[in-house]
């Protein structure tokens, strides 16, 4: 696929995000989609850090691994990240004096690599600049290489810094021209062409997978947001705490976790809808009160955002590790949903309907993200606000109708599909317990072989109506680089199954890897809904085709465990990444490749 | 959901008929000579007194003896986990602030297990009531030590009594500027139903600390020894928003101990007052719950 990719290098503080959001904004607004990719480590300051953005005209699903321009605000990235420059790309970086090793030297010239030093300090010197303006120096140098219009940057600068005041805005612009007089003077003939913009993009949002979901967590009608700051789930709690004045929800950073997913549970019982955020270690913290929520059947909706562990692992990093913690974490059996989010638009609309299954089942849900959604920065349409329902399930609100309840409709062992009514406190009705005891229909403690089959039979009968409820994992055809609406006759030589974050990358990956062979149909089985498991749509078209490949982002192929474990499908070909990155486009397609046609002896 | 009724007033045959309609057919098993009979009976009369329905009052209790209470007597309950009913209980009344929220707890639950949950309750204010049952030991789990067991006393599982110091509770609760501290002895029935009134009806956090004969396990404490050193603070004139006489009346129980309205401070907003984002609302969360338009959301973000 045709992409660009920018990577600004740098220390951590030293403004490599704000570079990188402020070209994000403008190569959007000049008509391309652009996928902003983060990794950093967990320091405040310091640490190497790097904001990748892959533009194109066309849809940009997943991150390459090789850039087109690398920035380095110091000479650490033109060690460290000097090969992941492209044949014929450019380094621009700021070091006085800056000698590659020799091996470094040699490969710059074999690879016809343009190195470009800005003295961003003597250029600022000259107009009496502070050194935090060299963010702006860099970024209108970057902006000449792309062949950018000066003026499509100010405007862009002008947005940010106006409420700073006019001479803010104007020593900005003096930096933006010295920038452009710059290159203009030291690298006329340095260029990037990118491919013909297309004007849909230009009013896309530019948005966070944390971003998304918080926005999708207002829209679904939450009122009650609790949280304890973890990496990767803090930015989805920043997010609602800083909307709270818009959004009027109630917001509470709370002493812990236990604390957080407790109050999700007295607020959903009350009858708002209400959820938390936490990561693994937190997620772990959460589980006793988890498993309340299936004794008690109390809707929850807990995010859970996945980084390497175990233990503290590598916090601002990525994995899909946590897939077998969310369906089996706590004691006891009772039924749950675990579902997961893979990109910018599922993050915002999966959200509803976490609190709608929640509802409607009174279950706990786990919403699965990681760190290459939360943080990733996507190019998203405005979502479809009809879309979305509020279903609330077997909520009695009706006068007449609460009016005729008794207190053994609340855990009636027998209600249709396991789930019985529900109504709230305060409600002008009879009154029930909420029991993390075993009980009976009305909340009384029960002990009885009897009733504690009824009840636990009553409580694991929803998990058998939920499954039959979910929708079957999405199938993505794709042949000759397009993903095509095959319909049944179709079907895929080559099936890969995955889901979370993986799809982006998988999806582009494969629209190369069939562009290389014309003949090649491919297929994606994306597994949204993971637990309960749906294996009927697998299961058909493994049988069809002639290779199966899972990829995961962890060491033992989880989703695959629970497939054989359910169906007694055993996928032995596993792409498995487990090093804290999301795959890459370019790795992926060149593992697909081996998969396909495995190098023959 | 403009429908869901908030605030029940109970049925029309409600007032003449208010104990019965906290009556419940469960059988109390509760050992003979326990305080959480009192402390049942005291919390039915103070609801009944206040003309709250079992309907408009949500009862949340902890894990212990106290917890056995949740099947007992009508009105909504949750009978949630060891250590978190704090929590549970705040979570709720976030939700619909206009429904009395009232925990109970022990002093295993509140001092060792959850004792983090108590010290943000003080300093959240949450505009919640909590029952502390305070038997000093842990009573369901037959008779260990509490934080609050006595020095010199042997217990089950600390049969040379504990090493650890016992927590001077009420010193460690004036320690967290609460904004409402009663205490009471579960063998007075009048006096407890008169502070559960007031508590319910604070402002913000209301922390009542009932002292609770054990007879099975608190062979220290007893209902006899407990009816000796107690006394009225009110009957001795004692000034509620007196914060620093409440507190040494509170902390020394070296020659009797003070029961009643220790101190009271109601000019002090609670959590839910505090929260910025909810000022002007007229309506609580649990209200709020349907589809909301996030158009100014995403345009502030192309």
């Amino acid at each position: 696929m045709s992409r660009t990719v920018l990577k600004v290098t740098g220390a951590q503080g030293q403004g490599v995000n704000s570079v990188g959001e402020v070209c994000a904004k403008g190569f959007k607004r000049a008509g391309y989609c652009v996928l902003g990719y983060r990794e950093y480590a967990s320091v405040i300051k310091g640490g190497h850090s790097s904001y990748q953005l892959d533009i194109s005209p066309k849809l940009v699903r997943g991150s390459e691994t090789k850039a087109n321009v690398l920035v380095c605000f110091n000479h650490h990235g033109l060690t460290k990240n000097l090969r992941e420059v492209q044949d014929g790309g450019i380094v621009l970086h700021q070091t006085p004096e800056w000698k590659f090793s020799p091996e470094d030297q040699q490969w710059v010239e074999e690879h016809n690599v343009r190195v470009i030093y800005l003295p961003s300090e003597k250029i600022l010197k000259t107009f009496n600049l502070k050194p935090i303006f060299g963010n702006v120096l860099i970024t209108s140098v970057v902006w000449s290489l792309f062949g950018q219009d000066a003026d499509s940057l100010k405007e862009l600068i002008r947005e940010q810094f106006g409420h700073k005041g006019e001479e803010v805005v104007q020593k900005n612009f003096e930096c933006i021209d010295a920038g452009t007089a710059f290159k203009q003077e030291h690298a006329a003939d340095a260029h990037i062409q990118l491919p013909k913009p297309e004007k849909q993009w230009r009013d896309h949002m530019l948005l966070t997978g944390s971003q998304a979901m918080g926005i999708g967590i207002i829209h679904a009608g939450c009122r009650v947001f609790t949280g304890y700051p973890m990496t990767p789930s803090s930015p989805l709690l920043s997010y609602i705490a800083e909307k709270q004045n818009l959004s009027g929800m109630v917001v509470k950073q709370a002493e812990d976790e236990i604390t957080a997913i407790q109050m999700v549970v007295g607020a959903m019982h009350m009858g708002t809808r209400a959820m938390t955020t936490t990561s693994g270690g937190g997620y772990d913290l959460m589980t006793e009160t988890i498993s309340l929520c299936g004794m008690s059947e109390t809707p929850a909706v807990v995010v859970l955002a996945q980084r390497p562990g175990p233990a503290t692992g590598l916090p601002t990093w990525t994995a899909q590790g946590d897939l077998l913690l969310a369906v089996h974490s706590s004691h006891g059996e009772f039924p749950r949903l675990v579902l997961s989010v893979s990109d910018g638009e599922d993050s915002f609309t999966l959200l509803p309907e976490a609190f709608n299954y929640a509802e409607e089942y009174q279950i706990p849900v786990i919403v699965l993200t990681d760190k290459q959604v939360a943080e990733c920065l996507y190019t998203q349409q405005f979502y479809d606000q009809k879309a979305a329902e509020i279903r609330r399930g077997k909520l009695v609100t009706d006068v007449q109708e609460l009016a005729k309840l008794t207190g053994a409709d609340r855990y009636d062992p027998m209600a249709e599909g396991g789930v019985s009514k529900r109504w709230l406190p305060g409600a002008n009705a009879a009154t029930y317990c909420a029991q993390s005891y075993e009980h009976i229909a009305d909340g009384s403690f029960e002990e009885g072989a009897e009733g504690t089959r009824q009840q636990m039979g009553k409580r694991m009968r929803k998990m058998e109506t939920l499954k039959k409820a979910l929708p079957e994992p999405e199938l993505f055809t794709v042949r000759r680089g397009q993903i095509s609406e095959v319909r049944n006759a179709v079907h895929p030589e080559v099936l890969f199954v995955g889901w979370g974050s993986t799809k982006g990358a998988v999806l582009d990956a494969l629209l190369e890897l069939t562009s290389d062979n014309s003949s090649l149909i491919a297929g994606y089985l994306h597994y949204t809904y993971l637990w309960p498991l749906k294996t009927g749509k697998l299961e058909d078209l493994a049988g069809k085709a002639k290779k199966v490949i899972l990829i995961e982002g962890n060491q033992q192929g989880q989703l695959g465990m629970l497939i054989r474990q359910e169906c007694g499908l055993d996928i032995p070909n596993k792409i498995l990444k487990f090093d804290g990155r999301p795959f890459f486009t370019d790795e992926l397609h060149e593992l697909l490749s081996q998969c396909i046609s495995p190098p023959s002896g | 959901m403009n429908s869901i009724p908030l605030h029940s007033t109970g049925s029309s045959e409600f007032s003449g008929e208010a104990m019965k309609s906290y009556s419940c057919g469960n059988t109390c098993n509760w050992c003979d000579g326990c305080g959480d009979y009192g402390i049942w009976t005291a919390i039915k009369r103070a609801l009944v007194e206040l003309s709250i329905p079992p309907s408009g009052v949500l009862l949340c209790y902890d894990i212990g003896c106290h917890g056995n209470m949740s099947d007992k007597l009508m009105g909504y309950r949750f009978h949630g986990l060891h250590g978190r009913v704090l929590p549970l209980a705040a979570g709720a009344k976030l939700a619909n602030p206009v429904l009395p929220v009232i925990a109970h707890g022990g002093d295993g639950a509140s001092f060792s297990e959850g004792v983090n949950h108590l010290v943000h309750a003080f300093r959240s204010n949450y505009p919640i009531t909590f029952i502390l049952h305070n038997n000093a030991n842990y009573g369901l789990t037959t008779g260990q030590a509490s934080s609050l067991t006595w020095q010199g006393q042997p217990m089950n599982s600390s049969p040379n009594g504990i090493p650890e110091n016992t927590i001077r509770s009420m010193d460690f609760v004036f320690s967290l500027e609460p904004t409402f501290v009663a205490r009471g002895f579960s063998g007075n029935i009048p006096q407890m139903v008169q502070i559960f009134k007031t508590a319910i009806q604070h402002r913000g956090f209301a922390f009542v600390d009932i002292l609770q004969a054990c007879p099975t396990y608190n062979k220290f404490a007893t209902h006899e020894w407990l009816m000796r050193h107690v006394y009225d603070v009110a009957a001795e004139g004692h000034d509620p928003s007196d914060f620093a006489k409440a507190r040494q009346i509170a902390v020394d129980t070296s020659e009797r101990i003070s029961t009643g309205v220790l101190y009271q401070d109601a000019g002090i907003p609670n959590f839910y007052e505090r929260l910025a984002a909810r000022q002007g609302k007229t309506t609580a969360p649990v209200e709020e719950v349907e589809k909301i338009d996030v158009s100014g959301f995403m345009k502030e973000l192309v």
